[in-house]
């Protein structure tokens, strides 16, 4: 099975993030970054269909020169190779460019199954994977927790509310969106990393793919949420105090 | 000539005088046939040694310290007799006759051939044998003496098996002794001085080929592995060229590791201090060394088989907590450690070592910045809430906060005491805005490639932020910085709480000395760092310092080494509880700790002990405890 999975760098969860001068989008500088966590499970339910079924893995992204460092991790977990595309100017995009630019590269390989993550998670707009299997005239579910091959396609697990789920039978090739959480993801090696460096990574440019990914969403701008208090401090004794907690979160926080 | 001393009233020792050509020729073919056997065994352990991979980073120079190991624990069986007092001292008797009879022994030989050149009527060769003979009955006691503690005492930690080689072995020098002595006692030409020539020569030849089949092969290799050692307490190698992942097959075990293992001698020293094994644990550290040996004799250096599986098992390699009190008792100069972190190396760096705690902390470290798996952002928060400055190169001294300073509630109270105690003594210091783990738990646990981050992403830090000198409240941060980084570059100074505040101990308040105070050593601080008194000069400004049963090298792990503080629940007992036992039964009223990590594996222990639990406190909070209240920080502290 033919396998790609598209990845996005993302800063990192703790990242403590800035508006920018244009106040359109965050200040790069002094973040870490990383891969996008629902994605790092795309990867890991690709790579265990690949050691079950056999085929490839391939990592496509889009995205600057420091995609790299989060290309030879997945490259290091045990992908077969990558291509990347050349982007600088993620933040200007909106999700349709992005997917024409992924679309037209996973063209060129058709694969037998594309995953990504469901959303990422700095624009989380959860659109990209579902337009990308728009662009590519392919079947789709979104939420996927997990994947089984079998004779006819795939049967796959979708992630409802409260703790229901849905088991899809569907065709191959598909796009899938992965949710968080569906498997336990592998650490990266040494032995990965050194193996990594002989893996093939192409790059490619929007030009060369002949995409026209004109943004159609304009960013006004970011702001940072507000910060606001909203501690209480429930008086009493324990007693007294546990039954408003409880009370509190019966009624007003309603998880109860 | 013989007859002028004749009248003295001391025996002398008698040899045959002349030895028929029969007797020459099957003595020679006696000699030719044990020396043969010798060698038939101790050439393929040889060749099997050298054939191994040569250690990437071995090292002669500085010599000094292996010439006064080699002084030290090999000819003053200093080690041996020091942790095992009686059986060491029976043993000492054995190997220092074994010295003294080297002359008698090739005399002896040369006898045969009718070459002896000492003789009973000589003056330098009557007085040489009766040397010996002294030796010959210290000997014969101490071989007695440990017959005895072996096969009617049969203490737990020499393995359930009886070996009756040992037993033999006994006997074979028992007898050796026995001849020569006796031979003092009857004439030089008599039959019994012949049979008695006889009985020596079958007892040497015998013993000779025995040495390289057995446990006493130590005999002849442990001298050369105690020169040889890292010299390092728990010295980690560094990996070498692409295809070096730690100790994954025959191919990746190096000269020095195959040296150890086949110089094991079987007491069982390590197994007695291991807290894996004394807790029931599967680990037994004395079986990983004998599965290493076991490995090499079925298949060799040169094999591709994994070193985990059939010969070592992996769940047992991952139960180390990395305390070295193995390493510290080895008295034939194996380095546990190495070997322990080497098989983990193999595992992780491969992929191979699938468990889920490990995973979600290295996943955690791959991402963020500590391990126990925290934002940032809370670090920050510490850091104003206690009005910790700014470290701005201009300080002297940077204090590492580390995971646990940085995050864990106990530890930022000792971060928040130790710096009350800076503040009062004037010390100019500062906080680091930003930190990463120093990659103990991963380097400890074999994860080469998150250490590397980790220790890079540091050091570079620290260079732009000019720190020269760092104080820490973790022995395990003073380590890993001090020495694990090392192998990425140039680290600043560093030293470890207990040593900047035993320096200023003068300057500190003196409280009342009524207070009972149990100290524990922290494994990273005794066995790694040698720090043992420091700390205690500290408690002691606060109470009276009392001993728990172990104490200083022997000191007994509280679990959390090794990174297994992060894994999952311990099979068997918990090392903790059985540490934290020990600390309470002292009667102390207070447990002292020096260790951020120690204390967190106690804080639990004590709490599931029973009732009214000793305080707990760490040295820095014994310290802070007499200083005048209106300290700045105080009023700002949680």
């Amino acid at each position: 099975m033919k396998i790609i999975v598209a990845i996005k760098q993302v800063p990192e969860r703790d990242a403590q993030v800035r508006i920018d001068a244009s106040g359109k989008w965050i200040d790069e500088a002094d973040l870490q970054f990383a891969l996008n966590e629902s994605d790092a499970y795309a990867l890991e339910e690709a790579l265990q269909l690949k050691e079950k079924h056999g085929g490839e893995v391939i990592v496509l992204s889009a995205g600057p020169e420091r995609i790299g460092q989060t290309i030879r991790e997945a490259l290091a977990k045990g992908a077969d190779r990558a291509i990347n595309i050349a982007c600088d100017d993620l933040g200007s995009r909106d999700a349709l460019g992005v997917a024409r630019l992924l679309a037209a590269a996973a063209k060129q390989e058709s694969p037998d199954l594309l995953l990504t993550g469901l959303q990422s998670e700095d624009l989380g707009l959860g659109q990209t994977g579902v337009i990308l299997a728009e662009l590519l005239g392919l079947p789709h579910a979104s939420l996927i927790l997990h994947v089984e091959k079998t004779d006819a396609g795939l049967n796959v697990k979708r992630e409802l509310e409260e703790g229901w789920f849905q088991q899809i039978e569907m065709p191959l090739p598909a796009v899938l969106t992965i949710q968080s959480g569906g498997n336990k993801l592998r650490y990266a090696t040494l032995m990965g990393i050194k193996r990594a460096k002989m893996k093939e990574v192409r790059q490619v440019s929007a030009s060369e793919l002949g995409v026209d990914a004109t943004p159609v969403v304009m960013l006004d701008r970011v702001t940072l949420p507000q910060k606001q208090k909203s501690t209480q401090i429930l008086p009493g004794s324990p007693k007294e105090a546990a039954a408003a907690l409880v009370e509190k979160l019966k009624f007003e926080v309603r998880v109860l | 000539m013989l007859l002028s001393f004749s009248a003295i009233a001391l025996p002398t020792l008698a040899e045959p005088l002349h030895f028929s050509l029969a007797e020459k020729l099957l003595f020679a073919a006696m000699l030719i046939a044990s020396g043969w056997l010798f060698w038939g065994r101790f050439g393929v352990v040889l060749k099997k040694i050298l054939k191994s991979r040569k250690d990437p980073n071995f090292h002669l120079f500085p010599i000094g310290k292996r010439v006064w190991d080699f002084f030290w624990e090999v000819l003053c069986q200093a080690k041996v007799i020091r942790e095992r007092p009686l059986p060491g001292f029976a043993h000492a008797l054995v190997f220092w006759t074994f010295l003294a009879f080297a002359l008698v022994t090739l005399n002896h030989c040369a006898t045969g051939f009718g070459f002896g050149f000492l003789s009973a009527g000589g003056m330098i060769g009557r007085w040489y044998f009766y040397f010996a003979a002294v030796f010959a009955m210290a000997c014969a006691v101490g071989i007695l003496g440990l017959f005895i503690r072996r096969f009617l005492v049969r203490p737990k930690w020499l393995g359930e098996k009886v070996s009756w080689e040992s037993g033999f072995i006994a006997f074979l020098i028992f007898a050796l002794m026995a001849t020569y002595l006796a031979s003092f006692g009857v004439g030089d030409s008599s039959t019994a001085a012949r049979v008695l020539w006889w009985l020596h020569t079958m007892a040497l030849l015998t013993f000779l080929p025995l040495i390289p089949h057995t446990k006493h092969l130590h005999l002849v290799l442990s001298p050369a592995t105690i020169f040889l050692s890292r010299g390092t307490f728990a010295e980690i190698p560094p990996l070498k060229g692409d295809e070096d992942f730690g100790l994954v097959a025959g191919t990746d075990l190096t000269q020095l590791v195959s040296l150890q293992a086949y110089s094991c001698v079987e007491c069982g020293r390590c197994t007695e201090h291991c807290p894996a094994a004394t807790t029931g644990k599967l680990l037994n550290p004395k079986e990983i060394i004998l599965g290493v040996r076991a490995y090499l004799n079925d298949l060799g250096p040169a094999s591709d088989q994994p070193l985990l599986g059939k010969y070592n098992s992996q769940e047992a390699v991952f139960q180390c907590t990395t305390c070295g009190a193995c390493e510290f008792q080895c008295p034939v100069g194996i380095e546990h450690v190495p070997i322990l972190v080497g098989l983990r190396r193999g595992a992780v760096n491969t992929g191979t070592w699938e468990d889920d705690h490990g995973a979600k902390l290295f996943l955690t470290l791959e991402r963020g910045s500590n391990a126990l798996g925290i934002s940032p952002a809370e670090r920050d928060k510490f850091i104003q809430k206690q009005e910790l400055p700014i470290f701005d190169g201009t300080q002297e001294y940077c204090l590492w906060l580390g995971c646990m300073g940085g995050y864990d509630p106990k530890g930022r109270e000792i971060i928040a005491d130790f710096a009350r105690v800076m503040n009062y003594l004037g010390t100019s210091y500062g906080v680091l805005r930003k930190e990463k783990c120093t990659g103990d738990p991963v380097r400890r646990l074999g994860n080469d490639l998150v250490f590397q981050q980790l220790a890079e992403a540091n050091l570079e830090t620290l260079a732009q932020n000019k720190v020269k000198k760092i104080v820490s409240i973790c022995p395990h941060c003073v380590r890993t910085i001090q020495e694990d980084w090392k192998e990425y570059g140039v680290p600043p100074e560093i030293e470890h709480h207990s040593e900047f505040l035993a320096r200023f101990a003068d300057k500190l308040p003196r409280q009342s000395k009524d207070e009972s105070i149990v100290f524990h050593d922290p494994c990273y601080l005794g066995r790694y760092r040698n720090v043992y008194e420091e700390p205690r000069t500290v408690a002691g400004l606060a109470g009276t310092v009392v001993e728990a049963p172990r104490n200083h090298e022997r000191s007994f792990c509280c679990g959390a080494g090794g990174g297994l503080a992060f894994l999952g629940e311990e099979t068997g007992e918990r090392v903790s509880h059985n540490r934290a036992a020990e600390l309470v039964a002292t009667g102390a009223q207070t447990v002292g700790t020096a260790c951020p990590f120690c204390n967190t594996m106690f804080r639990d222990a004590l709490a599931a002990g029973g009732d009214a639990p000793p305080q707990l406190l760490d040295i820095a909070q014994l310290a802070a405890r007499g200083l005048p209240s209106a300290s700045p920080i105080a009023d700002h502290a949680s």
